[in-house]
C-alpha cells in the first residue's frame, strides 16, 4: 500500500505523526507502532527524492549531439 | 553659275557667330536626358537633352560629357541611388560648342544633384502618402515610422526556410549565402532562391512577381529576403515603386530587406525590416535564432535550478521529521534516562492505576528492574520538572 503513496501524500502523512509526536498526542503503547510508520514513511520519501535527484541530475549534462536547428 | 563658298567657311562662319555670343559662357538649364550612351573605358557620355510640353517637344539638343565631367554622373548615381539613364530630369550647367564636322553640341560640366534628390524626395513623398491613404488597414505611420502588417509580424522562434529573392550570380546573392552558410553556431537553414533581375525599368514588377511565387508555394517559409549588392551603379528606384511596397507592407510573410544602399531609405525598407546590406539579414536569421537557444538553455537552467531548491527544502524538512521521530522512539527515550514502568506487560501512563504493594516493572536501557511498591505519594515539589 505504501508503494503508492506520491512523495507529497507521504510527507503529508509524515508531517501529521510528526505533529503528533511533538504535542505529545499519542499514548506512550501506541508510540512504538507509529515510530515504524514514520520510518516507513521516510524510507518512501528519502527514495522519491533520491529518484528525483537522479533526474534532474540527468537533464543538466549537456548534450552530447547539438542538435541545431 | 550662282556664287558660292565652301561648306566649311560657311559652317566657319555659324561658329564664329556662336563664339561671339557663348564663348566661355554657362548655362543652367532644365531638362530630360534621353539616348544615353556611357562609355565607362573612355569615361564619356554622349546622351541629348529634351524638352516637352504636353507630350509635345519643344527642344532637343546633343549633349556630351567629356572625361573631365564624367564624375557628375558618378557622383549623381551615388548620391540620388538611382542610375543615371533616360527619362530622368535633370538641371546641369553647360557650354554651348559647335564643331564643323559633329555639328552644334553642350558640353555638360555640372549636374545639380540637388534638384534631382529634392525631386525623388518628393515623387517619394507623394508615394508614401498614396500608401498611407489608400492602405489603410495595412499601413500606418507612427511617430515618424511606418507600421506594417508585415513589418509588425511576429517572427517564428526559429527561422529555418528563408525564401531569397535576389539577382542570379550577383554579388548579394553570394554575400547573403556566405554569412548564412560559414555562420559560427552552424546552424543550418534552408534556403530557396527566387531569381529575377532587380534592377531596371521593370524590376519592380519582376521582384512582386517573385513575392506572388513565394505566397503560392506550399512550402513553410519562415521569411523572406530580399537581397542585392550595393555599389554606385545601384538602383533604388524599383523599391519606391507604389505597388511593390503595397505588395510588401500586406504581405504575409515576414519580409527582410537587404539592397545595399547607406544613404537611402526605400519605401521597400520602410513597409518591410530592414538591414541594409545581405550580409545583415544573414546575420540577423543567424542571430535570432542564437537569441532562442539562449533563451531556451536560460529557462532550463533556472528550471532546473528551481527544481533543486524544492529538492533541497524538500529533503531538509525530511531531515528535521527523520530527526524528531527518532528522538521520540522509546529507545531514544530509554537512552535518555527515562524509565518506562509497566504492570504486567502493559505500560502505565496513569499514576493512579499504581497503589502501595502493586508488582511492577521498570523498564531502563538496558535492564528490567522487578519491584513492589512500598508507598506511594504525590510530587508536590515537582522534583524532576
Amino acid at each position: 500500500m505504501k508503494k503508492k503513496l506520491s512523495y507529497s501524500q507521504a510527507f503529508a502523512e509524515l508531517e501529521l505523526l510528526v505533529e503528533q509526536l511533538e504535542d505529545g498526542g499519542i499514548q506512550l503503547e501506541d508510540l512504538a507502532l507509529k515510530i515504524r510508520q514514520a520510518n516507513g514513511l521516510i524510507e518512501i520519501c528519502e527514495d522519491k527524492l533520491r529518484k528525483i535527484n537522479k533526474d534532474a541530475n540527468e537533464a543538466v549534462k549537456p548534450e552530447t549531439v547539438k542538435d541545431k536547428k | 553659275m550662282p556664287d558660292f563658298i565652301k561648306l566649311s567657311a560657311l559652317l566657319g562662319q555659324i561658329n564664329e557667330a556662336i563664339l561671339t555670343s557663348f564663348d566661355g559662357e554657362v548655362f543652367w538649364v532644365a531638362a530630360r536626358i534621353m539616348n544615353v550612351k556611357k562609355y565607362t573605358g573612355n569615361r564619356r557620355c554622349y546622351l541629348t537633352l529634351e524638352e516637352s510640353d504636353n507630350g509635345n517637344k519643344q527642344a532637343e539638343i546633343k549633349a556630351v560629357f567629356w572625361a573631365n565631367a564624367y564624375q557628375e554622373i558618378e557622383k549623381f548615381e551615388k548620391i540620388t541611388g538611382q542610375v543615371f539613364r533616360d527619362g530622368i530630369e535633370i538641371i546641369c550647367r553647360v557650354k554651348v560648342r559647335f564643331h564643323p564636322v559633329y555639328g552644334l553640341n553642350l558640353d555638360i560640366v555640372q549636374i545639380d544633384v540637388a534638384h534631382t534628390v529634392g525631386t525623388l524626395e518628393l515623387e517619394k513623398q507623394q508615394t508614401l502618402d498614396r500608401l498611407l491613404k489608400e492602405n489603410q488597414a495595412t499601413i500606418q505611420l507612427f511617430d515618424g515610422i511606418y507600421r506594417t502588417y508585415n513589418n509588425r509580424l511576429p517572427l517564428p522562434s526559429v527561422i529555418e526556410n528563408i525564401a531569397l529573392i535576389t539577382a542570379p550570380n550577383s554579388d548579394g546573392q553570394r554575400d547573403f549565402q556566405q554569412e548564412i552558410r560559414k555562420n559560427r553556431h552552424q546552424y543550418t537553414f534552408t534556403i530557396h532562391e527566387f531569381l529575377t533581375t532587380i534592377q531596371g525599368e521593370n524590376a519592380h514588377q519582376l521582384i512582386t512577381e517573385q513575392l506572388r511565387l513565394i505566397e503560392e508555394s506550399e512550402l513553410p517559409f519562415d521569411v523572406v529576403a530580399i537581397v542585392r549588392g550595393g555599389g554606385a551603379q545601384s538602383d533604388f528606384k524599383p523599391f519606391d515603386n507604389y505597388e511593390l511596397s503595397k505588395r510588401i507592407a500586406g504581405f504575409r510573410i515576414p519580409v527582410f530587406t537587404g539592397i545595399g544602399h547607406d544613404r537611402n531609405q526605400s519605401i521597400a525598407d520602410l513597409m518591410a525590416r530592414e538591414q541594409k546590406t545581405p550580409t545583415k539579414v544573414a546575420a540577423l536569421f543567424v542571430d535570432h535564432n542564437f537569441e532562442f537557444e539562449n533563451n531556451l538553455m536560460e529557462l532550463k537552467t533556472r528550471f532546473l535550478n528551481l527544481v533543486k531548491d524544492q529538492i533541497q527544502t524538500a529533503a531538509d524538512k525530511l531531515t528535521n521529521a527523520k530527526r524528531i521521530v527518532k528522538l521520540s522512539s522509546p529507545q531514544a527515550i530509554l537512552n535518555r534516562g527515562f524509565a518506562i514502568i509497566t504492570i504486567n506487560g502493559k505500560i502505565i501512563t496513569n499514576p493512579a492505576d499504581i497503589t502501595a504493594h502493586t508488582d511492577l516493572q521498570t523498564l531502563l536501557r538496558d535492564e528490567i528492574i522487578y519491584s513492589t511498591v512500598s508507598k506511594k505519594v504525590k510530587d508536590e515539589k515537582k522534583i524532576i520538572l
